[in-house]
């Protein structure tokens, strides 16, 4: 049975489709059969950055009203072999997303694939709920601002009860904290906030930090998930993402202001 | 332009207020023995009848019609004035309206309907709550209370083991109790229990309240923020007291 993981964070704009593409094209590179499904229908942006926005026929809202098969829908990704993506309806509005549908393509996908990731809409409305009710695992995003938290501690807490485990009184739906946007030289002036303040105010396990970076905004626009720039720090933070989902013991990186060395600054250092 | 000119021809404005009322929890509804109570009462301490304005509670009474109209006789005989009613039936509703008197939802029911609608919008409150003794009634709540849920005491007094992070809300019949830091609201005696407080280890609280005498986050001493503290009223005003 396949792992269902939602990427949410109540904000928009944290980086939710760009983590979800990443982190299911991390996991696909790792082996594991994966696909990712758009859940904000009216609203699509997976497909772009996934860039397989001219190959998108039929939707997740066609599928579930039964105008077309799971698998004409499902876009077989051009980079990674074991990655799919389920795009949502551009023309539709969230009604039509059903719990009883979403249920059922879910199921029909957890046979085939070893992981499902749910690239959630902003807010906190169906959309939002549909995408993480049946999830066993929750990736929330969250930037370094006040506003950011505070939204990812409203949806920290519908995922402790708006959930078909909380609802079932099974084991909570495992939450994970995923920082993006980090900037440590302004965290250090005081702009952002600082990991350590994130952490205390949301009181969950860190799964990882993506710091702010040019390759993120250059990916989206090429449509070719971050995690492929494995030179960019943004790429590597994914990967290293990824690994922790998997159980492994990675050291964070990136979480702390470098100032550049001599060599670095003549040769110009990493690309960022 | 016309901002002025229309306040200066208002003939009034709407304004919320919070009045401390008396009110007159009935056990009976027998008019002949409230009057003789009254009537002790009235001997005893006959500054408290100076018209004062009371809410008959009828929530305890099981009884389907009243007979309101003498009840307040004898309450106005005693020169208490009945403004309004709370809880009955609906033919006591229908009285209440027909004699000049305001009607409020009965109190068990309002703290019902608090309840239902965190459970319906947020938190299975229960599952992280073991209720402390029964004859307390308070609750012990384990984790971070997070923004947009409620968590509440009806009876007794509410223990957090964890934050309360900003926009989340705590209430209590009795003290609120919050072992970790307290970022979003607090409010304790919330059925006018005086003799409450709120104690936490992180004071960072948008809005404390005991017994409806509350502080805003701007009114709190800056120096206090952060600190472990105490909250009390004094005097109907609230203190805050650093615990260190």
């Amino acid at each position: 049975m396949a792992k269902i993981i939602v990427v949410t964070s109540g904000k928009g704009g944290v980086g939710k489709t760009t983590s979800a593409a990443a982190i299911a094209t991390g996991l696909a590179l790792r082996g594991k059969k994966t696909v990712v499904i758009d859940f904000d229908v009216g609203l699509r942006n997976l497909d772009l950055i996934m860039g397989c926005e001219r190959r998108v026929v039929y939707d997740l809202v066609n599928v579930i009203q039964g105008e077309a098969g799971l698998n004409q829908a499902l876009i077989r990704d051009k980079r990674v072999d074991n990655l799919h993506i389920l795009p949502a309806s551009q023309t539709r509005d969230k009604d039509a997303l059903t719990s009883e549908g979403v249920e059922k393509i879910l199921d029909m996908l957890g046979k085939d694939f070893d992981y499902i990731i749910c690239d959630s809409p902003a807010g906190i409305e169906r959309g939002a709920q549909l995408a993480m009710y049946f999830a066993d695992e929750a990736v929330v995003v969250t930037n370094p601002e006040v506003s950011s938290v505070r939204d990812s501690d409203r949806i920290l807490g519908l995922l402790g009860s708006k959930t078909r485990r909380a609802e079932r009184n099974q084991d909570p739906v495992k939450e994970h904290l995923l920082i993006t946007r980090y900037n440590p030289s302004r965290v250090d002036d005081g702009d952002m906030l600082n990991l350590d303040d994130i952490q205390e105010i949301l009181a969950i396990d860190l799964l990882g930090l993506i710091p702010e970076s040019e390759a993120v905004l250059r990916a989206s626009n090429q449509g070719i998930p971050v995690t492929h720039d494995a030179k960019s720090d943004a790429g590597q933070a994914y990967t290293d993402t990824v690994s922790r989902l998997l159980g492994e013991d990675v050291p964070l990186r990136f979480h702390e202001f470098q100032k550049k060395g001599l060599l670095s600054r003549m040769f110009g250092g990493g690309r960022r | 332009m016309s901002l002025n000119v229309d306040r200066a021809s208002m003939a009034f404005s709407f304004k919320g207020g919070m009045l401390p009322m008396t009110v007159m929890e009935l056990t009976s509804a027998d008019p002949e023995r409230i009057r003789e109570q009254l009537a002790g009462k009235l001997s005893q301490s006959p500054a408290f009848f100076q018209h004062t304005p009371v809410v008959l509670s009828v929530e305890k009474l099981d009884e389907p019609h009243l007979a309101l109209e003498r009840i307040c006789a004898v309450c106005r005989a005693h020169k208490l004035l009945p403004v309004a009613v709370r809880g009955g039936t609906d033919p006591v509703k229908q009285s209440a309206w027909a004699l000049g008197l305001g009607w409020f939802p009965p109190q068990e029911i309002k703290s019902r309907n608090l309840e239902s609608v965190a459970a319906v919008s947020e938190a299975p409150v229960d599952k992280a709550e073991i209720p402390v003794g029964a004859a307390s009634g308070g609750r012990i709540y384990r984790g971070t209370v997070r923004s947009g849920q409620q968590v509440s005491a009806q009876e007794g007094d509410l223990v957090v083991i964890g934050a309360v992070n900003a926009g989340a809300e705590v209430l209590a019949a009795g003290s609120v109790h919050v072992y970790g830091a307290l970022r979003g609201r607090a409010l304790a005696g919330i059925h006018g229990d005086h003799q409450a407080g709120i104690f936490c280890r992180e004071l960072h609280a948008e809005l404390l309240s005991v017994a409806g005498n509350y502080k805003r986050l701007e009114d709190i001493d800056p120096r206090l923020l952060g600190q472990s503290v105490q909250v009390q009223l004094s005097d109907d005003q609230l203190s805050i007291a650093s615990l260190a």
